[in-house]
């Protein structure tokens, strides 16, 4: 067999496809077919390519499993071994249900955002074709430098999906059952483990350091419901827990969002007061100086509660936005480049004039002329009035001028009277007219027929293709430079020579047909 | 638009009115003319604020001899800046119908901590630093200082101002905060300084309550406002308690200790000045052979508003000799400082009166009233004498003296309490509480001085308890009630749980599982069907969080969550703002959230929940105050025996004001609505009932007062579901919004004469 070497998970036999019988066999990384006698597989697919499966209704006579790839392909498998292909169909199916996630997530967001822009973006296909289908580059160089340049353009283009947010409560849809022997059972589902990693980027980030080398995923997830970090009334006593970490961060993660301070001026509660009482005064009771160390554990645990509560929706609320604030952080460049607190005060006026307004606001006191209208702000007024002007016209008309050339130009047009006797001979003004339209004496030009007269449009639309991939090549070429690892010198030593030979040997290809064709 | 008040021309701002604006500012106009003081309530989001500005503003343009100022006290920053915007509104409109300039100064003091411009100083966090930092700036002795020895740091802002800013009148207009401090920038000039100048000669100053109320600031910022002045508390429902705090002193074991280094500082300087200029402190003591004349001249031709801590007993009479010359004085101190040590020695709970006190320190150490009483002053001007820098590092002996100068003058209706808080059964930390307990105290000054003073709310009910408590004599006393086009908020009384469990904070009950259950399926099933932002109160910090805690055992927050995010409020004042803020970030974008509050916290004093950030407020119980402590049951006992209020009513009272307050945080307007679901059979009673708002009040009907939480979903649903039908002026146009013409026909003015009830 070409894999022993493989890791083979099941193997069903007699298992029939294309009405001939094989055996299927569930690898680490593959599912793979071969007929029944011969040592190869006709039929192997990567997990990765694989977008889902489907089986038949029990009922059925016929016992199915069908492989449906990313690219639209499927591959169906008929298990015929009589009294346990029922066995043996689920056997797979429960297999590849675990195997298939593993593998889905990243082939799969990649493939359909590749798919995505060929799709939108027929530029693209084409170049593809000529580049990767021909083989002049592989496909992965292809995509190397364009998803990253994507990703960016995609997140911006695609505000027309909306993020799902995050039920607050996804905590408490995990309720733990007793599983009758003095255990408790949670039931995950991807939705909620995404939940958790989307509103705790800590514990994504200890899942990702644990898992699945120091960890299985299963237990990774016990540790984390006998953790303090998920009891949030429980106060943390051991060091060992690695969630105690998360913890941590997630303290400090509040405090600095506490002093960060609210940017709403209205609701700041420590400036709300204007001039509190000197120490000693007022009847209140003095605060207690040593606060954490006297309360009772019980209080203790109150307040860790209260503080978690807290935490848990600002992050729920941050989970839902941050996916939304990322491309408009960009947008407004001023607000990114505060980070020195003490000029959020210059930052803050606007926003604080704009609450004291509102605050005072009574619409239905105000007439109807108050509609909110948002202000047209012009820079330039005339640039909006006149449009662009060739930068040579040094001086603008002005509205005033206007103004006044259509006075001047009323005023003539009222005063024009027809002077009959001095208008040309009918003969001279049709000889004109026949000199000026298409063909005619004055408009034959510099007889510089353009390429697109010349050339019929296959051989143009061919042109432009060899053009852009030779583009697209000459950037590869380029974006070598500087040269500063291995890859890149092999790259540029190895094929990419071969590339641009490729690509001129295509052309010349095109030109000799061009030669051809026009002898 | 124009309007007619009795004869005045009032211009107002907005192109229609509501009725009781009208009827608010005719009674606010009967009071000014009768020179008089009044109390005025009105619901909140009726427009209080543009109805007091523009009458008062349009008497002041009538007769500018009979009323020069206008002071506008609010409690908080922001208040304060939204007022001055309403202000500046109404100001662009004179201008706008008049065509005449505005030669109005207006502006907005705070304190230096938003005010001050200078680099450093300003960046500073706490205001008490950055009192502390401007004082050792621009100190007078500093800067003489500075003239000898130019590298000694001054303030350039207050150096500038002081050369030029006092000669040239700051121009007339509108000042808010942000305006200063540009204006500040622009010249070169310190904005609180110039601000604390140009009050005195502003036509309307707008300030918080302490610039007023406390002696300690009133003396240094506002004793020169002229005695022509209308002077206006806003949401002044809980002015008594402002009143007292700013004369109450406590002092602890650890103020003593720091009083002590305080008198062994002022000693060294004395010994060393008495060595370098004797001649001095020999100017000081024949000032104070004098006597205090020139301040009781003062006082006599009525130019200084007088000063509490500084009585007029002593005014009359020169310094005792025993304390005149600075060593005897500190050791005067010293002595004092040693008796109230070993009074705090002690391992009980004592409890007694002032004239108890000072018959105690005279038989233990020979001190007499006489002296006493002048402490406070004599160590003022010891200070001033001594040239000290930092005087907030002086505060413990200034509170010292004035708690000397306060327990010796006003014997009568003070009382003081050594208390324990014993943290740790061995470590006792003995705190002495003097306690003010008669609020008029502190206010006396300001209705003996200014001409008319108007206290005004949304919740003052019942009108008649302020007066008495506060012991002035108002002219007008009113309260208006809201017309309503649509009934816009929607009182219940929850009474009982589909379990027909009563439901009530009430102490003996409070640890009942039925009863917090009850409470949590309320938050519960309102969560599902109120739309955006809930906001419930519950009575106090504590009781929040043992219900938090056994809400979440229960698993209800988690059932809450579903539906909702949840905000809890926290002791920190920096975490509960960014509590809120999220909230209200979730309010916005349809997410809708629940805050979890307390009554008499911050956010239950200053925050308003407008439209969609409060669609309902739940108050979990009867927010009484914490009865069993002592000095609170002292003040009750001095109400009775003073006033003849009953401990009960007054306890009631004080419940149901800041209950109202809570509730009353919803509605900021005709065109908002909200539930008001008081959670707690106790409201449905007369006694509770009856001392809500009037304009809350009119609006339970017998068929609210005991429901379950059933009924009451069924109830809000109704409720919101009419309330999100769309909301036209026409709808309200001629009912609870009148234009011109409709405020001048005959029958309307009559229907507006009933908006007001009389006290």
């Amino acid at each position: 067999m070409a894999s022993l070497s493989e890791e083979v998970l099941l193997v069903v036999k007699r298992v029939r496809q294309r009405k001939q019988d094989g055996t299927l066999y569930l690898m680490a990384e593959r599912i793979a077919w071969g007929p029944e006698g011969k040592d190869r597989f006709t039929v192997s697919h990567l997990y990765a390519d694989i977008r889902c499966q489907k089986i038949s209704p029990d009922g059925k006579a016929k016992i199915q499993l069908q492989l449906i790839l990313h690219t639209g392909e499927s591959t169906t498998f008929h298990f015929s071994n009589g009294s346990t292909a029922l066995k043996d169909r689920d056997a797979t199916k429960e297999l590849l249900q675990q195997l298939l996630p593993k593998f889905k997530k990243k082939a799969n967001k990649e493939l359909e955002e590749k798919n995505r822009m060929l799709q939108e973006d027929p530029v693209l296909f084409q170049l593809y074709k000529d580049l990767v289908v021909s083989q002049v580059i592989s496909a992965e160089e292809f995509w190397a430098n364009r998803l990253s340049l994507n990703t960016v353009e995609h997140s911006l283009s695609n505000n027309s999906k909306q993020e799902v947010g995050i039920s607050a409560a996804f905590l408490a849809d995990i309720r733990p059952q007793t599983d009758g022997c003095n255990g408790l059972r949670y039931n995950l589902t991807s939705d909620i483990i995404e939940s958790i990693f989307r509103t705790y980027p800590t514990v994504k980030q200890k899942y990702a350091e644990n898992v699945p080398h120091n960890l299985t995923e299963k237990e990774f997830w016990t540790r984390f419901f006998q953790s303090h970090y998920f009891h949030r009334d429980r106060i943390s006593t051991g060091q060992q827990d690695i969630f105690s970490e998360c913890a941590k961060q997630d303290e400090k993660g509040l405090n600095s969002m506490v002093t960060q301070g609210v940017k709403n001026p209205m609701v700041d509660l420590l400036s709300l007061e204007d001039k509190t009482l000197d120490e000693g005064y007022g009847t209140a009771t003095v605060p207690t100086t040593s606060n954490s160390s006297n309360k009772s554990l019980r209080e203790n645990s109150n307040s860790a509660i209260i503080k978690r509560f807290n935490h848990h929706s600002a992050m729920v609320l941050a989970a839902g936005l941050r996916k939304a604030e990322a491309p408009s952080d960009q947008a407004s460049e001023t607000s990114s480049t505060d980070g020195n607190s003490r000029d959020s005060d210059f930052f803050q006026l606007p926003l604080k004039k704009v609450k004291l307004q509102e605050s005072i606001e009574y619409d239905d006191l105000q007439g109807d002329s108050g509609r909110k209208t948002i202000a047209l702000n012009l820079k330039k007024s005339d640039r909006y009035s006149h449009g662009p002007i060739p930068l040579q016209s040094q001086h603008y008309t002005t509205s005033q001028d206007i103004i006044n050339s259509i006075s001047i130009i009323q005023h003539e047009m009222r005063n024009y009277k027809p002077r009959l006797t001095q208008v040309m001979s009918s003969n001279a003004a049709s000889s004109a007219i026949t000199a000026l339209s298409p063909g005619g004496l004055l408009m034959q030009g510099g007889a510089q027929q353009t390429i697109n007269q010349l050339v019929p449009t296959d051989v143009q639309i061919e042109l432009k293709h060899l053009y852009t991939a030779a583009g697209e090549l000459l950037r590869h070429f380029w974006s070598c430079f500087p040269v500063n690892t291995p890859f890149l010198e092999d790259k540029l030593m190895g094929h990419l020579e071969e590339m641009l030979q490729a690509a001129y040997s295509k052309f010349q290809v095109w030109q000799t047909r061009r030669m051809m064709r026009k002898t | 638009m124009k309007l007619n008040i009795e004869g005045l021309l009032v211009y107002f701002p907005y192109d229609y009115i509501y009725p009781e604006q009208y009827s608010y500012m005719l009674e606010l106009k009967r009071t000014l003319d009768a020179k008089g003081h009044g109390v005025l309530e009105m619901p909140s989001g009726t427009g209080k604020t543009i109805s007091l500005l523009s009458l008062i503003v349009a008497y002041q343009k009538a007769y500018p001899l009979e009323v020069t100022k206008l002071v506008y006290c609010s409690r908080t920053v922001p208040e304060i800046e939204k007022v001055v915007e309403e202000l500046r509104k109404l100001m662009d409109y004179y201008a706008k119908q008049t065509g005449v300039k505005n030669d109005f100064l207006a502006l907005a003091l705070s304190s230096r901590k938003n005010l001050c411009i200078h680099p450093e100083v300003s960046s500073l966090r706490f205001g008490k630093e950055v009192d502390g930092k401007c004082h050792s700036l621009t100190a007078s002795y500093i800067r003489a200082q500075h003239h000898s020895n130019p590298c000694q740091p001054v303030c350039q802002f207050f150096e500038e101002f002081d050369a030029v800013g006092r000669q040239v009148p700051i121009p007339p207009g509108i000042f808010n905060l942000d305006d200063l401090k540009d204006f500040g920038r622009r010249k070169g000039w310190c904005p609180y300084f110039l601000a604390r100048y140009a009050i005195l000669h502003a036509n309307i100053v707008v300030y918080s309550y302490h610039y007023l109320l406390d002696p300690k600031i009133a003396d240094l910022v506002s004793k020169e406002l002229a005695k022509k002045s209308v002077v206006v508390f806003d949401e002044a429902h809980n002015i008594d308690n402002v009143c007292i705090d700013s004369m109450s002193v406590n002092i602890t074991r650890r103020t003593l200790d720091r009083c002590q280094t305080n008198v062994e500082t002022l000693q060294n300087t004395i010994s060393r000045i008495k060595e370098t200029d004797a001649a001095k402190l020999r100017e000081e003591y024949m000032r104070l052979v004098e006597g205090l004349k020139e301040a009781n001249v003062a006082r006599e031709t009525d130019i200084y508003l007088s000063n509490p801590v500084l009585p007029d007993e002593i005014l009359q009479e020169a310094v005792p000799g025993s304390i005149r010359t600075a060593e005897h004085f500190v050791g005067f101190i010293k002595r004092f400082l040693e008796y109230l040590k070993a009074r705090l020695r002690i391992h009980h709970v004592v409890q007694e009166s002032a004239p108890q006190f000072l018959k105690d320190i005279y038989e233990k150490v020979c001190i007499d009233r006489k002296p006493l009483r002048f402490c406070a002053e004599r160590l003022r001007s010891l200070l001033r004498t001594l040239e000290i820098a930092d005087i907030a590092d002086f505060s413990a002996i200034t509170l010292i003296s004035h708690f000397a100068t306060l327990v010796s003058t006003y014997s009568k209706g003070n009382l003081y309490d050594y208390d324990f808080h014993q943290k740790t059964p061995t470590i006792a930390n003995p705190v002495l509480h003097f306690s003010c307990m008669d609020p008029s105290i502190a206010i006396k000054p300001v209705f003996g001085r200014f001409q008319s003073v108007i206290i005004t709310s949304g919740t003052l009910s019942p009108l008649d308890i302020y007066p008495r408590i506060l012991d002035f004599r108002p002219v007008t006393m009113a309260s208006f009630t809201m017309t309503l086009a649509r009934t816009c908020l929607c009182p219940l009384i929850v009474g009982r749980g589909n379990d027909q469990v009563a439901m009530t904070s009430k102490f003996e009950t409070r640890e009942d599982f039925a009863v917090i259950r009850n409470y949590g399926n309320l938050l519960l099933e309102m969560s599902a069907i109120v739309p955006d932002g809930i906001v419930a109160f519950f009575t106090s910090y504590i009781y929040m969080e043992n219900i938090v805690a056994s809400w979440y055992e229960q698993g209800i927050l988690e059932n809450i969550q579903r539906n909702k995010l949840i905000f809890i409020e926290t002791q920190d004042a920096a975490e509960t703002s960014m509590a809120l803020e999220k909230y209200q970030e979730a309010c916005e974008n349809g997410r809708g959230a629940i805050l979890l509050s307390v009554a008499r916290g911050k956010v239950s004093e200053g925050i308003d929940f407008v439209h969609h950030f409060g669609r309902a407020v739940i108050m979990f119980g009867v927010p009484y105050v914490y009865t069993q402590s002592r000095i609170l049951k002292a003040r009750l006992e001095y109400l009775r025996d003073q006033f003849q209020i009953r401990e009960n009513d007054f306890l009631t009272f004080d419940a149901m004001r800041h209950a109202a307050q809570c509730v009353g945080r919803a509605i900021r307007g005709k065109t908002d609505y909200g539930l008001m679901i008081f959670a707690d059979k106790r409201y449905a009673r007369a006694d509770k009932r009856g001392k809500l708002p009037r304009w809350i009040q009119e609006h339970l009907t017998d068929g609210s007062l005991n429901l379950t939480i059933d009924e009451t979903v069924q109830l809000s649903k109704h409720f919101l579901r009419q309330m999100a039908q769309p909301f036209r002026r026409e709808d309200q146009l001629g009912l609870s919004l009148l234009t011109l013409e409709q405020l001048q026909s005959e029958d309307m003015l009559q229907k507006i004469a009933q908006i007001a009830q009389q006290a």
